[in-house]
């Protein structure tokens, strides 16, 4: 397996203050994030939406993890995740969602942020922090993997 | 119905459609749970589960395809992507030692 990328959170794919119609419009805004830093093919939005409704991917902590499907990954042009914060909340099938983190990913080079993530939800401090960060380097700061996991 | 003991587990594959979000969270959270006890944790798409999984953990909505890809194989399907008690139940009979069944 090929050593990872250090960092597939672009500031650039970084939103504090979006806001959105419902679940299908936040997720669109995620996969368009994801596009306009040369991630995904723009077809890459509808795999997201079809993958949404077989399951949800609510997480927990107010946190969604939209993605595609496996077949989308051949528009994956490089690995990147992107953090958009409805600071009004939606609705994600019952759940409230105020943060977004949208994956592509064709390789490995998301998983230790992703385990960061992770690690952040299980810790209630940790994840208001995400939730209320200020500033968009706070939240790369936040997500960035910590010694532990490289 | 299929079961294992746990000082027969050696790889716990967890699967998901992609194998790109919610599985890869979950495993660094069982991969850093099993530290120490000699257990691989692997993340893939439901569609192809290793042969030589001694336990699958899928989200419930993916059992069905998580059996047909791996038959025979204790599955354990799981509700929530951080801290569901099936996979708590799981890390804690490994640690211990028990059966594991499904």
């Amino acid at each position: 397996m090929r050593e990872t990328a250090p960092l597939p959170l672009d500031p650039r794919a970084v939103r504090l203050d979006a806001s959105a119609a419902g679940r299908d419009d936040a997720i669109a805004q995620c996969g368009r994030a994801l596009v306009e830093i040369g991630a995904v093919e723009p077809s890459y939005v509808e795999a997201m939406l079809e993958r949404e409704r077989s399951i949800s991917t609510y997480v927990g902590e107010e946190v969604a993890i939209p993605h595609g499907t496996l077949a989308a990954k051949n528009v994956v042009r490089h690995d990147a995740i992107c953090v958009l914060r409805f600071p009004g909340g939606v609705d994600w099938d019952g759940e409230r969602v105020t943060v977004c983190v949208g994956i592509a990913a064709r390789g490995d080079g998301h998983v230790r942020l992703l385990s960061e993530l992770a690690q952040i939800l299980m810790d209630p401090d940790r994840a208001r922090a995400l939730r209320e960060a200020d500033e968009v380097s706070e939240v790369v700061r936040l997500l960035h993997p910590t010694e532990e996991d490289q | 119905m299929a079961a294992i003991e746990s000082k027969d587990i050696r790889k716990i594959v967890i699967a998901c459609d992609a194998g790109m979000g919610s599985s890869v969270m979950l495993a660094s959270q069982v991969r850093k749970q099993l530290k120490g006890e000699g257990v691989e944790v692997v993340h893939t798409p439901v569609n192809s589960i290793p042969g030589d999984a001694d336990v699958v953990l899928c989200h419930a909505g993916l059992a069905d395809r998580a059996r047909a890809s791996a038959p025979g194989v204790v599955l354990i399907p799981f509700q929530v992507f951080i801290g569901d008690p099936a996979v708590t139940r799981l890390v804690d009979t490994i640690k211990k030692g028990g059966t594991v069944d499904a």
